[in-house]
């Protein structure tokens, strides 16, 4: 009869076979002692605890022991397996770093039934709020303090009685899903993995504002999400959650999906304004905010996915209980994508305030490859980055944005020694000028500018005076641009700039790119000593630059190379080298 | 059918809860799709079927877990909760036969998150 | 323009008539039908709805997502976000221009690929990752790519 199981994790940064070594020891331990068909001993894939020796965790009774040895064996069969006791000096206390409050039912009930969100308390905040009326869910909302997680930050609540607040018997509801931060899908795993709360968030602001008509605008490149909302929307309308007389009161409103397709411009609440009205999507000029005149000129309230997910739990259970989480200004939870050279990638919850370290190392296990980490980006292409002496700053909307980022939607990219922040801040810039309406010169001509700069550093024909052009063009665009896409753009170029102006110097002063990214600064050459002769190389390169047979080895003529490569990532015996 | 009213969702939630203890979850979001969740969806099905075990499989969303998908949580009575991670059609076949039908559990599988829940 | 598409288009406008707004969402049902946006259809669009057909392409050439030209019967769409490019996803779209002989937007001559970068899949826990059709293939290295492609030349 087995009363415990114990699930042992070798978390030694590289070892492979500690796991392994251990469980066999535990186990001719436990034969020993005659407590092998009592205990149940699993080797773990992966236990949560990262850098700290063995791990052990013992179930039922939930006790961890990190750094164990192997002579704690004896000890641990004794004190804890008998007899259910914990040995103080190996106890382990971990963390949970992260509190699930939007994420809460995703991966855990079925979002194509309607039936099983409402057994998880679905639907409960919309009756409670027709209940309450409008001024009462409105005044929750302010007063727990939420913030739109689209990016901006502005307080919903106010958004919700500036709405609520211009005269007029129209209004609408739009829910943001035009996820567009490359790297980002939050929104996209809420919306596949609990579209009611989503929809419940829609009912209950529509109701608050007096809207009757809600739109969820969500990227066509999202076809699940797309799906799984769609058969939400039509259960929810067959229980008479979406329609006529909601809950059999006055209220009524209907849902609606409209399609983004493919504009990251989008993403800015006037020029997803026009693109639902079906035209091209550019921004205009606020005021009017959309507030006041928003979709067909009629008041309007525009939220994110995270956003409108956050309000049926805060309506069921109070202000007060959500403004416990977070920081001062910054309540509750944040989803995040954390991504990139990061061991665990994956999407995260935690309370405002967690610190960046606590995000990147404890959750996120530190760099996939062992190799040292060198910054965080956060907000994607309206973002920063953040270096290694800053990451124990607690993210919050205020903190992020005194360090020159933002917190975005939620993306958050790991970068380690690999990656060149010349090449990092070419990659956002260029994404901003592809994604550019056109429609201001700050942003149009501005972006571009900025882009030829950053091309001429990464190749080595730049002087010093460019990076005060570059930082002269940011500040143009940051004043003058008309949207957020053109105002924020170069916010990727002044904080690489800010943190890492040495690199800048490298590429500029000694034409080398030091994490060997910009490969126009890069010789490539074939060592002959490691070397075997495949050819693999001269077939992989475009322009025929390496020349050579199978006797004789090969070479690279570095006059045709165009240094793009190719070679260098095929050689499986690492005989091409970059300098 | 008529419109719900208030007292219809907590009659809908005790028909829900009233079902089987035992149960097992398959993330079947666009990652998990992506990383082969349907072919352990139907593989679990299937296995499920041969061995006449009456447990409960459920489609659900995205655990968060993105590089360890497809993800499999597992609840039988009287043995631990656990999620397997990176799992492929001979693992499901295997958590079925194994766990479910035989009470053990699989070595090298199971990932342990640490994550607290808020009501 | 044959009686059949034509069809498929009147369809799709006596659908989405009665809604305001309706032309980009008309637009993505006739891309879902057709593949693309062929010109006779925007034509027909522009008649039936009473809109100038340059309104049509001013919309149709603003949005990334809608094609003008058929695209191939396997769609290759190489994952650009920032968690695949910094995982190696250009070199991705560099093999794959090498072996299917197209540059980006292109299809190939067999009409059997079109090959497109894209600006993220979100499926960044499985960077580098590119998708064929809808079907997504993640955790990508260089030498993945050519068995992709012999796997779907295989099924044709």
């Amino acid at each position: 009869m087995i009363t415990k199981t114990v699930l042992i994790k070798d978390t030694t940064p590289g070892s492979t076979s500690g796991t392994k070594e251990f469980f066999d020891v535990f186990t001719a331990a436990l034969r020993e002692s005659k407590l092998a068909d009592e205990i149940r001993l699993v080797r773990a894939a992966d236990i949560g605890v990262y850098n700290h020796g063995i791990v052990l965790k013992i179930l039922p009774d939930n006790i961890t022991y990190a750094n164990v040895q192997h002579h704690d064996i004896k000890r641990i069969i004794g004190v804890t397996l008998k007899h259910g006791n914990p040995i103080k000096d190996l106890l382990y206390q971990p963390r949970a770093y992260q509190l699930r409050l939007v994420l809460k039912n995703c991966g855990r009930i079925d979002p194509e039934s309607i039936d099983d969100y409402i057994a998880h308390d679905g639907y409960r905040a919309l009756s409670a709020a027709l209940q309450a009326g409008p001024d009462t869910v409105i005044r929750e909302i302010t007063a727990s303090g939420l913030r739109g997680r689209g990016g901006g930050g502005f307080p919903t609540g106010l958004k919700w009685s500036m709405t609520r607040s211009t005269p007029g018997n129209e209004k609408y509801m739009i829910c943001n899903a035009d996820e567009g931060d490359p790297g980002a899908y939050m929104d996209r795993s809420v919306l596949e993995g609990d579209p009611h709360a989503v929809i419940e968030g829609m009912l209950i602001a529509g109701f608050a504002i007096g809207a009757s008509q809600g739109y969820f605008y969500i990227r066509a490149e999202y076809p699940l999400a797309i799906e799984r909302v769609q058969k939400a929307i039509d259960q929810a309308h067959a229980y008479g959650l979406v329609g006529e007389r909601i809950f059999g009161s006055d209220f009524s409103m209907d849902l609606e999906i409209r399609l983004g397709a493919g504009a990251f411009v989008c993403g800015e609440e006037t020029a997803l304004i026009a693109s639902i009205e079906g035209k091209r999507g550019t921004p205009s000029p606020r005021p009017p905010y959309p507030s006041v005149k928003g979709l067909w000129g009629k008041p309007t309230c525009i939220n994110n996915v995270e956003t409108l997910a956050n309000v049926p739990s805060i309506i069921r259970n109070g202000s007060a209980w959500f403004s416990r989480i977070g920081t001062e200004n910054s309540k509750g939870t944040k989803v995040f994508a954390v991504t990139g050279k990061v061991r665990n990638s994956g999407l995260i919850e935690v309370p405002m305030g967690t610190t960046l370290r606590d995000i990147v190392f404890e959750i996120g296990g530190g760099t996939a490859s062992g190799k040292r980490f060198k910054a965080v980006q956060t907000g994607g292409p309206s973002g920063g980055v953040i270096p290694e002496h800053l990451l124990d700053t607690p993210v919050d909307y205020d903190n992020l944005q005194k360090l020159g980022s933002i917190m975005g939607s939620g993306g958050m990219i790991v970068m380690d020694e690999d990656d060149c922040m010349v090449d990092i801040a070419k990659f956002y810039l260029k994404f901003c000028v592809d994604e550019s309406c056109g429609k201001c010169a700050p942003c149009r001509i501005g972006g571009y500018q900025m882009l030829n700069l950053l091309e001429n550093i990464s190749r080595g024909n730049a002087t010093l005076e460019d990076l005060e052009r570059l930082r002269l063009i940011a500040k143009a665009m940051q004043k003058a641009s008309l949207c957020g896409l053109g105002q924020t753009a170069a916010n990727p170029v002044l904080s690489t700039l800010r943190y890492f102006e040495d690199e800048y110097r490298e590429h500029i002063l000694n034409r080398r790119c030091p994490s060997k990214k910009c490969t126009a600064l890069l010789q490539f050459i074939i060592d002959r000593s490691r070397c075997k002769k495949c050819g693999l190389c001269a077939r992989s390169c475009p322009e025929k630059a390496i020349t050579g047979d199978k006797e004789h080895g090969y070479t690279i003529d570095t006059a045709r190379c165009i240094n793009c490569g190719m070679c260098f990532e095929t050689c499986k015996f690492g005989a091409v080298e970059r300098n | 059918m008529a419109a719900l009213t208030a007292d219809d969702l907590a009659a809908i939630a005790s028909r829900i809860h009233d079902q089987n203890a035992s149960w097992i979850r398959v993330g079947m979001s666009t990652c998990g799709i992506a990383a082969g969740a349907e072919r352990v969806y139907a593989a679990l099905e299937d296995e499920l079927q041969r061995q006449g075990a009456g447990v409960q499989l459920k489609k659900c969303g995205c655990l968060g877990m993105c590089a360890a998908e497809p993800l499999v949580e597992v609840n039988i009575a009287g043995m631990p909760r656990v999620i397997y991670c990176r799992v492929d059609e001979a693992c499901a076949r295997d958590i079925v036969r194994g766990h479910v039908c035989g009470g053990k559990l699989l070595q090298d599988y199971i990932i342990d998150m640490q994550s607290e829940d808020a009501s | 323009m044959d009686q059949a598409a034509l069809e498929t288009a009147r369809t799709i406008i006596e659908k989405w008539r009665p809604k305001k707004g309706n032309l980009i969402m008309i637009l993505h049902d006739v891309q879902d039908a057709f593949g693309y946006i062929p010109p006779d259809i925007a034509r027909y669009l522009a008649r039936t709805l009473h809109i100038p057909l340059a309104r049509i392409y001013e919309v149709l050439t603003f949005y990334h997502y809608f094609k003008l030209q058929p695209p191939g019967k396997y769609k290759i769409s190489v994952c650009m976000g920032t968690a695949c490019y910094l995982k190696g996803s250009p070199s991705l779209l560099q093999e794959l221009k090498n072996i299917l002989n197209v540059e980006e937007g292109q299809t190939t001559k067999d009409g059997m690929f079109y090959l497109e970068s894209v600006r993220c899949l979100g499926c960044c826990g499985l960077s580098p990752a590119l998708a064929v059709n809808e079907t997504v293939h993640g955790t990508l290295t260089k030498s993945d790519v050519i068995d992709i492609v012999s796997q779907y030349a295989k099924e044709a």
